[in-house]
């Protein structure tokens, strides 16, 4: 092996090439190759301006704010399928607050929070001290943050409140200087609220993930719960922890879905949490855990997102053929995943002897 | 030496657990409502009616699907596509019933294709989707969620496609036997779903099929070093559990005599696991009980019927489920059981029963 690898301080190069991002690599590769096609293809419609690629994060950021969460807790090697239910249940919450109680929207969203991060790290306590297989237990959550989203009510209210209005209507267009002044882009393009949350949720669980502790045991865990409990590292805390940080995205990704369509109804975002679990299946993240980046995560979103784009400029496809695609991307992922640790595999296997 | 019954085998028994559920849920059924019991006969359809037949009735989708997923759990795997298969049943059974719309207007006591076809088709396709899972996980050696959940995800997409969005309805009778027929004053569903799980019961405990599940579920490396193709067990589990979902399929779209892509199996992945857990078949593979899954579906049926009773909103039942399952989770639990287990009388089983805790 190369031994500038071992130095303390990698070159940037080699930092670049490491192997372990090979998965990333692949993402971001494949969404290229998709974008390209789709420019080849539809690039006289409109598919390849700066529109239809910030409509990407514009209609998917709640999908992103919940798989940063969701890819810290697949990089313990645990699951969470509540995020969808807590998200439905903060829509309901500021729905119900604000149209029927007549409460300020930051009161029922930082309800909204104390009940989704509390839910988080209780499934956590119960997932780590009660030895409960995370499925079973968040399982529960989804049941129980659903059936209360109904015990609320059943019917879709609308959310009218000026201060969600200024939010959701907020955004900032996109300038090009054209003949010394500045003008928008055309056709406009813009970013939002949503949008700037997901970016920020986004650094921020980077942030966390590479550049703290906490962030090294989660990886650590991820590796070998048993090997970091004897290494001497808080398991438990972090465990429940991690299930809190995700109750924290659900909420989030609750508000900005709120805001997307401004209203809440009970059955809303039905299924999301295995299309969250996609998306950073398909951005490199291991379900059996360690492995996994929030670039990964950024750049499966993005996949994900790019895939109904394509069918709405075809036109002619029933959107069903979407969700064939989705799940031969992910069959296309888990294969080539397959390969890499494979032969990744027989590398270390022949480095031994 | 005289050998007396041993407590702590009870409380270490997650099944046990299971029975005190669905007594305590009865229990409050008794108390409020005394009438929730009663059962009458209705002789225009020879049919039995009543709470206790409904529930077990109406548990037949799950129960028939959780047959084949406490097989999928023992192996150490979850089967999340069974859900979308009982979509893509219904979608085939009613193409094959209608086909074409434009030919036949108006839905009536006909069928297109043989009935046959309709049977056997959607049958061996949730059977050849089965395989597919079981391909993965046995050859390509994926994990059984992700292996599953791409079925789930594209399934009721090719549901969709098959019936090119439509949704049919049909009138024919043959078709209406399946779920709402009846046989011996019970519902049709009940005598399906008992000849299942006889059927199930029997392959794997009269067999050594049983015993090799548990021992792949177990360590699948030392399984297949003793002689057991563990690969074959787990083509033989996945497509036993596609099979089971066609006919759960069946039996929905039976009841509806339509095709609904989008709302048939809805959840009955989830609903299937809790069952086999519920039942005290442990997520991480092993050992497994057939009744106590039996017993897992019948407790979530009655949860849900019993909120129904009530008049609650339906939707709302998921709260209530959740709640209970909690209760039954936790008590399940390994530090809650062996904590029952510490305090009964049998302290001697401490001793050697320590090694496993």
């Amino acid at each position: 092996m190369n031994k500038k690898q071992y130095a303390g301080r990698q070159s940037l190069m080699s930092r670049i090439l490491n192997p372990k991002f090979i998965m990333v690599y692949a993402t971001i590769g494949l969404f290229l190759l998709i974008y390209l096609f789709g420019a080849l293809a539809y690039g006289d419609k409109g598919f390849t301006t700066l529109r239809t690629f910030m409509n990407l994060f514009v209609d998917n950021a709640y999908y992103g704010i919940s798989a940063v969460g969701m890819t810290m807790v697949l990089i313990t090697g645990g699951i969470d399928l509540s995020v969808g239910a807590v998200a439905s249940l903060t829509g309901m919450f500021i729905a119900y607050g604000t149209s029927v109680l007549g409460l300020h929207p930051l009161i029922c969203i930082a309800f909204s929070l104390v009940v989704g991060v509390g839910l988080g790290l209780l499934m956590g306590w119960v997932i780590h001290y009660l030895n409960v297989p995370p499925f079973i237990t968040t399982l529960t959550g989804m049941f129980l943050a659903r059936g209360v989203c109904s015990l609320i009510s059943r019917e879709s209210i609308e959310i009218k409140h000026e201060m969600i209005d200024a939010l959701a209507g907020w955004k900032v267009n996109f300038m090009q200087l054209k003949d010394g002044q500045w003008v928008k882009v055309k056709p406009t393009a813009y970013f939002n609220f949503n949008v700037l949350l997901f970016i920020v949720v986004l650094l921020v669980g980077m942030y966390l993930l590479q550049r703290t502790r906490f962030g090294r045991n989660i990886y650590a865990i991820g590796g070998n719960e048993q090997s970091a409990k004897l290494m001497g590292l808080p398991v438990g805390r972090t465990k429940v922890l991690v299930y809190g940080f995700n109750g924290l995205c659900s909420v989030l990704a609750g508000v900005a879905y709120a805001l997307y369509v401004k209203s809440g109804w009970n059955l809303s975002l039905q299924g999301a949490e295995l299309d969250v679990i996609t998306c950073a299946v398909i951005g490199g993240t291991l379900l059996s855990g360690g492995v996994g980046y929030m670039i990964g995560t950024l750049f499966g979103v993005l996949l994900k997102s790019i895939i109904p784009a394509l069918i709405t400029f075809n036109g002619n496809l029933l959107s069903w053929w979407g969700k064939i695609a989705t799940g031969l991307l992910l069959l296309l992922f888990i294969m080539i995943q397959k390969l890499v640790v494979s032969t990744s595999g027989k590398k270390k296997a022949e480095a031994k002897g | 030496m005289k050998k007396k019954f041993d407590f702590s085998v009870l409380a270490r028994s997650k099944v046990t657990w299971a029975v005190v559920a669905e007594a305590l849920i009865l229990l409050v059924c008794l108390f409020v409502r005394p009438d929730f019991f009663s059962i009458s006969y209705q002789p225009t359809t020879e049919m039995l009616y009543g709470n206790l037949i409904d529930i077990v009735n109406r548990s037949s989708e799950i129960t028939i699907i959780a047959m084949g997923m406490t097989l999928v759990i023992a192996l150490g795997g979850t089967d999340l596509s069974v859900g979308a298969l009982v979509a893509v049943s219904g979608a085939i059974a009613l193409k094959f019933l209608r086909w074409d719309v434009t030919i036949y207007n108006t839905p009536g006591d006909y069928t297109v294709y043989p009935f046959i076809l309709v049977l056997v088709v959607p049958l061996a396709v949730c059977t050849l989707m089965g395989l597919f899972n079981g391909f993965l996980i046995a050859k390509a050696d994926i994990q059984p969620i992700i292996a599953t959940l791409i079925l789930m995800v594209c399934g009721r997409g090719i549901a969709q496609i098959l019936t090119n969005g439509k949704q049919f309805t049909t009138q024919y009778s043959p078709f209406r036997v399946i779920g709402q027929g009846s046989f011996l004053f019970l519902p049709m569903p009940i005598i399906i779903t008992a000849i299942v799980v006889a059927a199930v019961a029997l392959f794997v405990r009269k067999t050594a099929f049983g015993t090799f599940v548990e021992a792949v579920g177990i360590n699948r490396k030392a399984a297949r070093l003793s002689g057991i193709n563990a690969q074959l067990i787990i083509f033989i589990v996945y497509a036993l559990t596609g099979f089971l979902s066609g006919i759960s399929g069946m039996i929905y779209s039976s009841r509806i005599m339509s095709n609904d892509s989008n709302n048939a199996g809805l959840n009955f992945e989830m609903d299937a696991i809790l069952a086999v857990v519920i039942g005290g078949t442990s997520m991480t593979g092993g050992k497994f009980s057939l009744l106590g899954t039996v017993l897992g579906s019948i407790i979530i049926r009655t949860i849900v019927n019993l909120v129904y009773y009530f008049g609650i909103a339906s939707e709302a039942t998921m709260a209530f489920k959740a709640v209970i399952i909690a209760v039954v989770i936790v008590l399940q639990s390994e530090p809650v059981r062996n904590y029952f287990a510490k305090h009964s009388k049998a302290r001697q089983n401490l001793v050697s029963g320590g090694a496993r805790g």
